[in-house]
């Protein structure tokens, strides 16, 4: 695949992130309801750990996807920007996703699709950044 | 004299390089972020943390409680619910349901809701609901049950120990936990109980089933309410229809 490709590839999904993040920045501040397949959206979205430093988990996830766009730049320089994003969103969603398994005890079913689109802009990510050293 | 297969070449920033560096840098990011999250969520927490404490507590501030009634006392709306603290359904609707039922219609003092607690799955039910009857006593009922449906274990395993009840408690203002650990065996929650079992069968015809759900306006006879699934949109029309809207 072309770094191009990848590239558009990795904007496809932040855009996806990004619509999750808006849904659920919007049902923070707004207090509607989530719609919920699983049952325990409410529960995530109201804990403890949905917010860090006073900042909605919602928003930093917006953050984060706004920073994979922000690398879908030509070039190595972005390439390994977006390796670093990647690195960070991996780590974090690890985290929230342990959070809500283990302390939390309920799951989102938007903080499960969150996690999968980070990790499948890892993937794109780490592959973008070796064809781009190669083409380099 | 120096040839050239002596001269070393400077030290580049290599691809690799800047890889284990920007990955290094990513992970003390990532690092600080969990960290300020770990300790915000232990400074909000008290030392016995118990999940949902601060949701419960900011859901139902406020909201006048009466045994176990939730909401205004004058609320033309009643809302009676029948549920075993160990109903996964009825856990479903606590925590996905009612906090929207809640904010749209028991905060704006239209309609009141009573919680009556049945124990047919199991001893784990009859321990929490003792719990909750005894909290009702001194009007924290609402704060047991949602803390207990938040927390909910696997039937009947011994889920509701002593110390869950305790912590539950802990987080509950203005409540007496001693006094809450007396009334749980006391005669009165004993005629509560049996109270709300005969009501359920009386409600229910001898087909037990939870949660199930009475509505009607306050004061007159409540009647069944049949819904399709636990979604707020199954509630709202027959409180709106109540509400004369």
């Amino acid at each position: 695949m072309t770094e191009l490709r990848l590239r558009s590839a990795i904007a496809a999904f932040a855009v996806a992130g990004l619509g999750v993040a808006a849904y659920l920045t919007h049902a923070h501040y707004a207090g509607g309801p989530l719609f919920c397949a699983t049952g325990g959206c409410e529960t995530v979205q109201h804990s403890r750990y949905a917010v860090v430093a006073g900042i909605p988990v919602a928003v930093l996830g917006l953050l984060g996807y706004v920073a994979f766009l922000g690398t879908t730049w030509r070039g190595q320089t972005a390439a390994l920007a977006g390796v670093c994003v990647a690195v960070v969103a991996v780590i974090f969603s690890t985290y929230l996703l342990l959070a809500q398994l283990f302390l939390i005890h309920a799951i989102c079913q938007w903080c499960v699709a969150s996690d999968a689109i980070v990790t499948i802009l890892a993937v794109l990510t780490a592959w973008r950044f070796v064809v781009a050293r190669r083409s380099a | 004299m120096a040839t050239t297969s002596t001269i070393q070449a400077p030290r580049r920033f290599t691809p690799a390089r800047a890889l284990v560096l920007g990955t290094l840098l990513a992970v003390i990011v990532a690092g600080i972020a969990i960290g300020v999250s770990v300790a915000g969520s232990s400074s909000s927490s008290s030392s016995t943390a118990l999940a949902g404490a601060e949701q419960t507590s900011l859901m139902l501030q406020g909201i006048p409680q009466h045994g176990n009634v939730l909401g205004r006392p004058g609320a033309p709306v009643k809302l009676v619910e029948y549920g075993d603290l160990q109903c996964p359904i009825c856990r479903a609707f606590a925590l996905d349901t009612l906090p929207t039922i809640i904010r749209q219609y028991v905060r704006t003092g239209e309609v009141q809701i009573a919680f009556r607690g049945i124990s047919f799955i199991g001893s784990d039910s009859e321990k929490a609901l003792r719990a909750v009857v005894a909290a009702g006593a001194q009007n924290r009922a609402w704060n047991l049950i949602d803390l207990f449906y938040v927390n909910q274990g696997r039937e009947n395993s011994g889920w509701v120990t002593d110390s869950l009840i305790r912590a539950a408690a802990g987080h509950v203002d203005g409540i007496d936990v001693s006094a809450l650990f007396s009334a749980r065996s006391s005669a009165a929650t004993d005629k509560l109980m049996r109270g709300y079992a005969a009501d359920a069968q009386r409600d229910m015809g001898g087909q037990i089933r939870t949660p199930t759900f009475l509505v009607g306006r306050a004061g007159q006879p409540l009647h069944l309410l049949q819904i399709a699934s636990l979604d707020v949109g199954q509630f709202a029309p027959a409180f709106d229809q109540l509400l004369g809207r």
